[in-house]
């Protein structure tokens, strides 16, 4: 069936958005209507641009609109992108050469084109990203404006990699325009969702085992590294986290767990829980293709799929976004992607680094013992 | 500070008609709709729903199926996948299918009305969308409201009264209806119908019983003028803003009614004085209130004139409370910023007031 019952996971122009809006130096255009321009612009909380395009522009073409708005924006120093949205896509206009006076970068990633990591992927080879042999250190890649854990992710690697005394290159996706060319050697990822493929990657950030992992092969490979203090951070948090576990599975038997996210975070939360509290991962459903998993992991994109999967299980936690928990019933529910509606967030939590692990078996935790009786 | 420039001609800005259409089938409960087009759309729009539902204290969400067209539909057409796609919600225990279509269906030119007119065993309505290719929001909430006005049928007289187009993305319309309410019950009135906020599909066929229909803004006259003479309704344009213009309301609504609105006007009155009363602490704080029109282009739609019709309500609404309250409002914006919002009814402008004491201490 091609059809899909309210689609969980946003278009490929949102995911094109996403990428572009977090290099400071450049200019993001959408092109296409106001409904378009909308979404992305309340999702990111970015200063996007948009051509607003009328029917007349269909009709006669958006050649002058296009170029008025381009002209407005031009000669602020800043590079300017446009990125294509559905109907501007197949009308077969030659936007490069419309605006070949203007130094743009253009997008052609419509919604029909894909989901969010589609588009992100694509404006980022856009960007032609490339390693600097004279950049030092490690780049931080995986952070996308939509995810909610973006900006806590960052923070926490630049925090861990500073312990180690390793210099970071370039943040994919938040970082100034100009270092997308110098970037380092290395790469930490912290969603490989949203990898940047970009230098030889050392390991992810999530959970501690490729912590300790990755940060292993910065002592191979980085020179001048010490990375002694995050192991011993590492011990010690990882101890805190088995007496809190340990604690609760004297009183309660552990969660069996419906974990709904991109393949990255999914495979994370399902080893994290099963590690540390035994818990029985009673289903997995990824929102993007899913990937390589002990635990077996189906696409769930669409609300149905999710209601069905949630029902047949009936888990004690699940663990998603605000949609999952409108269908959770009376299990415990801890949010892991967006959209995570109804709840205010301002502390820029994480979900990489060893805070991003305290923060998540944090909230399992409270979040379970709430719901018991 | 708002982080997104927008451009001067607003025209460009009136929203997509999908979400506009999308904000009124999806408060019929009992029904599906079906979303002609790619998946995106049907996400934002479902993002948005349930960030309303949320703020609702509503866990359900609203079922919109998406027909999901890639590019393999983009290019040899997405009629099958739409056929498919009927076929797969008749299948559910519904009442009724909408089916909204999308701007790039439409520049592809599917014949959605022509694949909704086969049977499904089950009713299967199109509502004229085609994202801004169809106009702007509020177009599209025209659109589905006229579209559902065309299914109903005469029927025996309630009494009551239409509430015609609540704003369902509105954070605040519960509080808005719940005033309406309020003052309608003051002249022995209830309401017939919510035309349309969280009904069912069986509901709908009371449209006709109702002696006044109230529009929630002037934007919805359009929709007034087919109910007008569909079932011969008539009708008010708008949800009245501010303290005479609830006072004003309520006469209105009498004389409409046929009813004595005195002992109502008269006790809204006492209701209004005892309010302010309790805002006397304002008095004398110099202020400046935010007058700002919505643009209009050189030729404006009647739509635009309605919303520039309706903001200027507002800011009526909002001169008199400041007057009532002797606040000296500042014309060089030297004052302190005073927002001015949609104050509907007596209890609209006491959660406003509420506002402006917030900003004058902030």
């Amino acid at each position: 069936m091609p059809e899909c019952d309210n689609p969980l996971w946003p278009c490929a122009m949102t995911g094109a958005a996403s990428c572009l809006a977090g290099f400071d130096g450049i200019t993001v255009v959408i092109h296409g209507s106001s409904g378009c321009y909308y979404y992305p612009t309340t999702l990111l909380h970015a200063p996007l641009e948009g051509t607003f395009i009328l029917e007349k522009e269909i009709i006669f073409g958006s050649e002058d609109r296009l170029r008025e708005v381009i002209g407005n924006l031009s000669g602020s120093g800043k590079r300017i992108a446009v990125i294509t949205t559905c109907v501007p896509a197949i009308l077969g206009e030659d936007i490069r050469s419309m605006l070949e006076e203007h130094d743009v970068l253009l997008v052609d990633s419509p919604g029909f084109s894909g989901d969010i990591e589609t588009g992100y992927r694509k404006a980022l080879a856009m960007l032609a990203p490339s390693v600097d042999p004279a950049t030092s250190g490690v780049n931080i890649d995986g952070v996308c404006r939509f995810d909610p854990f973006y900006c806590g992710n960052v923070l926490e690697t630049q925090r861990l990699c500073a312990m180690a005394s390793v210099p970071v290159g370039t943040i994919f996706s938040k970082d100034r325009l100009e270092r997308v060319h110098h970037a380092a050697a290395y790469t930490l990822g912290t969603n490989e969702d949203f990898s940047s493929g970009v230098g030889q990657s050392l390991g992810g950030m999530l959970g501690f085992d490729q912590i300790r992992s990755s940060f292993t092969r910065i002592d191979e490979v980085i020179e001048g590294s010490d990375c002694r203090p995050v192991f011993t951070e590492l011990d010690a948090q990882e101890e805190r986290v088995v007496q809190a576990c340990d604690k609760f599975l004297h009183r309660y038997d552990p969660p069996s767990t419906a974990i709904f996210a991109g393949s990255s975070y999914a495979r994370f939360a399902a080893e994290t829980l099963t590690r540390y509290l035994d818990a029985e991962i009673c289903c997995i459903g990824t929102r993007n293709v899913a990937g390589d998993s002990p635990v077996p992991m189906i696409e769930a994109t669409s609300l149905s799929k999710v209601q069905d999967l949630i029902h047949t299980h009936n888990p004690d936690l699940v663990v998603g976004s605000s949609f999952e928990r409108s269908v959770a019933g009376n299990a415990a529910f801890v949010g892991l992607i967006p959209p995570l509606r109804g709840q205010v967030r301002l502390y820029p939590t994480p979900l990489a680094g060893i805070n991003g692990t305290l923060s998540f078996v944090e909230h399992v935790l409270n979040a379970c013992i709430d719901k018991r009786p | 500070m708002s982080l997104n420039p927008l451009p001067v001609n607003s025209s460009r800005l009136g929203g997509c008609t999908l979400t506009g259409a999308i904000s009124v089938t999806s408060h019929i409960r009992d029904t599906v709709t079906v979303v002609h087009g790619p998946k995106g759309c049907s996400h934002h729009n479902a993002s948005l729903l349930h960030a309303i539902c949320l703020d609702d204290d509503r866990m359900v969400m609203p079922s919109l199926i998406s027909t999901a067209l890639g590019e393999s539909e983009i290019i040899f057409g997405g009629e099958e996948a739409l056929r498919s796609t009927i076929r797969h919600a008749a299948g559910r225990d519904v009442s009724a299918i909408f089916v909204l279509s999308t701007c790039i269906v439409d520049t592809i030119g599917d014949d959605t009305c022509w694949i909704c007119a086969e049977e499904y065993g089950v009713p299967v309505i199109p509502i004229p969308t085609a994202g801004f290719l169809g106009g702007s929001f509020q177009d599209g909430m025209n659109n589905a409201l006229i579209a559902l006005a065309g299914i109903a049928e005469p029927c025996p007289a309630t009494g009551g009264i239409n509430l015609i187009g609540e704003m369902n993305l509105e954070y605040e319309v519960r509080e808005n209806s719940a005033e309406i309410s309020r003052l309608l019950s003051l002249l022995g009135l209830n309401v017939n119908l919510h035309f349309v906020h969280d009904t069912t599909f069986s509901q709908l066929s009371l449209l006709g019983a109702a002696r006044l229909n109230i529009l929630r803004s002037p934007s919805l006259v359009p929709v007034g003028e087919v109910l007008k003479e569909q079932f011969g309704t008539p009708y008010i344009p708008s949800f009245p803003h501010g303290l005479s213009g609830t006072l004003s309301f309520i006469r209105t609504v009498a004389g409409a009614c046929g009813i004595d609105g005195q002992e109502a006007v008269s006790g809204e009155c006492v209701r209004q004085e005892e309010m302010i009363a309790g805002f006397s602490d304002l008095s004398n704080k110099p202020v400046s209130l935010d007058h700002t029109l919505p643009c209009v282009k050189e030729i404006p739609a009647t739509e635009e004139l309605a919303a520039v019709l309706d903001r200027v309500e507002e800011i009526q609404a909002a001169g008199e409370l400041a007057a009532r309250l002797r606040l000296p409002v500042s014309s060089d914006g030297n004052g302190i910023s005073l927002p001015v919002g949609s104050a509907i009814g007596t209890a609209g402008t006491r959660r406003m007031l509420h506002r402006w004491r917030r900003a004058i201490h902030a």
